[in-house]
């Protein structure tokens, strides 16, 4: 028997890319055109910049996705796309062509969840994961910490109230200084600084909902008060408290679901201090860490296609008056208290 | 040969194949701007009418603006793919023009205009011409007034076509000589498009889909708050 290819498109945000994978889980390719040399000049992605680039890189990333996986259009037996969540006109050009390509080749089309991806791209480099796990969903727009029970049912057990942690990370740095995206920046700075300052640790003993507004307003606030401290200090003060709550967290859940693992996800996913926190949160509980490769952290195509063909296996095509919609929420059991 | 015609740079959403015999079929809907998720059933439903196997078009056409930013998009995304899916070429036209082609048996000055929001239109003037019209102003975008006065200080005769004529009918109505066309003209046709496509087709004035670019005539906000900040510094 063949394999099921499914060709994987993603413009949800600054990245274009493309991506074939085969049933589950097998990437053949994965393309992604980073913009971010585009946004970096305006401290953050410019939607409208972002959307025009999209128009003009989509076809020229499918095609070198198709190339690099060595397959023909007629092999492809399915075209996901990310339809939501995400900055509405980039994701419409993402549904726009993956419509037009399911119709001209005549194969079926999927829309996806772009955060349901990101819960699946630990599962691109480790097919055998067992359940019950614990994600940790952590990026520029989100942090969401899932409990997965089952495949495709999904429990929220907590969400941020307020910024995302990357978007703290992203204002800090510009406050700093730093540039954009700030993530990376202050990553690297922090392997210089000490963990000297005691910045606050919001919600640290409190269920499982996130707050990264107060623990930014520290740190600019510290700033501003002591003009003569290291840059380095602070960026490894700031990450250590950030990482520290999400840690926290995680690891408070994965003993409360009994979890066999732990995965992470999303761009902040990268983060060298946050990979090393959970390695050590899973070492102390012995629970099976799973931390993806950087690719697959940042946004890519490989884990629409993927997410795209489980949901297509279970819930069949979608129409192709499918829209896209940039405040779709991750679909779930029921919210706990 | 067969031509996919493919408009969506204004509040309207469209498709429509046609060729040698001239447009076979054509759908417009123009209520609630749900471009993205009619276009595809369109072009299903088109080439259905028309009776037309999709790997039987052998060039696809779209209105690549100016117009609304993220219609456009739709459009011009799903041109570009639908062309790279089957591997044919493509051939760009302007939105303005799409607007002048069907009021090409005017006499008088013709003046293109689409509603561009914030108060402004996208606009050009035309000429009639054996077969067809001739842009005879490039492309721009402005303030309804400013073309209003250009109009009375040229002392042109003119039909003002498009929805930015209606959406100003006011500023454009005490004109002397100067007239609008019927609101069912008001937005670009797909059928024209194909009709305007075809005779770039027969001249082989392709572009590859790789080359294709939408025209915004403006530039993202951001780009142009950054560009004046720095000229001030």
């Amino acid at each position: 028997m063949t394999n099921n290819l499914t060709l994987g498109i993603e413009t949800s945000c600054d990245e274009t890319a493309a991506a074939v994978v085969a049933d589950d889980n097998t990437v053949l390719s994965s393309v992604v055109s980073s913009q971010v040399d585009l946004h970096a000049r305006y401290g953050g992605v410019v939607p409208e910049v972002a959307s025009r680039a999209h128009v003009t890189l989509v076809a020229p990333v499918v095609a070198q996705a198709l190339v690099e996986a060595g397959v023909e259009p007629k092999d492809i037996d399915l075209v996901a796309a990310t339809r939501g969540p995400g900055l509405v006109g980039s994701l419409l050009v993402g549904v726009s062509a993956a419509k037009a390509l399911s119709l001209v080749w005549d194969k079926p089309f999927k829309g996806v969840n772009h955060l349901e991806a990101h819960l699946y791209s630990c599962f691109l480099e480790e097919p055998e994961l067992e359940l019950p796990l614990v994600v940790l969903l952590v990026s520029g727009g989100h942090t969401i910490l899932v409990s997965m029970e089952e495949h495709l049912q999904y429990l929220i057990l907590g969400e941020t109230l307020d910024d995302a942690v990357g978007e703290a990370y992203d204002k800090v740095a510009r406050y700093l200084g730093l540039g954009y995206p700030g993530g990376p920046a202050i990553d690297q700075l922090a392997v210089h600084g000490q963990n000297s300052i005691k910045f606050p640790r919001p919600m640290i003993n409190e269920g499982y909902d996130f707050s990264f507004s107060g623990l930014k307003t520290s740190v600019i606030n510290y700033v501003r008060q002591h003009p003569e401290a290291r840059t380095e200090d602070i960026a490894a003060s700031f990450q250590e408290a950030a990482v520290e709550v999400l840690a926290t967290k995680t690891k408070r859940a994965a003993i409360q679901i009994n979890a066999k693992g732990v995965c992470i996800g999303g761009g902040v996913a990268a983060n060298s201090r946050l990979r090393e926190a959970i390695f050590d949160i899973c070492l102390e509980e012995d629970l099976h860490p799973f931390v993806p490769s950087r690719a697959y952290c940042t946004d890519n195509a490989a884990m629409v296609a993927a997410i795209g063909w489980r949901r297509f296996r279970q819930d069949g095509p979608d129409p192709l008056d499918l829209g896209a919609d940039p405040n779709l929420r991750l679909p779930c059991l029921s919210l706990m208290p | 040969m067969i031509i996919l015609g493919i408009e969506s740079a204004t509040s309207q959403v469209g498709c429509a194949i046609g060729g040698h015999e001239g447009v076979l079929a054509s759908v417009h809907s123009s209520r609630g701007r749900r471009h993205a998720e009619n276009l595809a059933p369109q072009i299903d439903f088109v080439r259905k009418q028309a009776r037309i196997n999709l790997d039987e078009i052998s060039v696809v056409a779209v209105d690549v603006g100016p117009g609304l930013y993220t219609g456009l998009r739709v459009g011009v995304a799903t041109a570009i793919s639908v062309a790279f899916g089957l591997g044919v070429p493509m051939i760009g036209v302007s939105s303005l023009d799409l607007l002048a082609y069907p009021v090409r048996h005017c006499t008088k000055l013709i003046v293109a205009a689409i509603d561009a929001r914030r108060g402004e239109i996208f606009h050009a003037n035309y000429r009639q011409v054996p077969g067809g019209v001739q842009r005879v102003s490039n492309p721009s975008v402005g303030n309804p007034e400013d073309v209003a006065a250009e109009l009375l200080a040229h002392g042109h005769e003119a039909l003002m076509v498009g929805d930015g004529a209606i959406r100003f009918a006011d500023i454009f109505a005490n004109l002397r000589g100067v007239e609008a066309a019927e609101p069912s003209m008001a937005y670009p046709s797909a059928a024209s498009l194909v009709q305007l496509a075809h005779a770039k087709a027969l001249r082989e004035d392709f572009v590859k889909p790789s080359d294709l670019k939408p025209v915004y005539l403006r530039k993202p906000d951001a780009v142009e708050m950054d560009q004046q900040n720095r000229k001030h510094v």
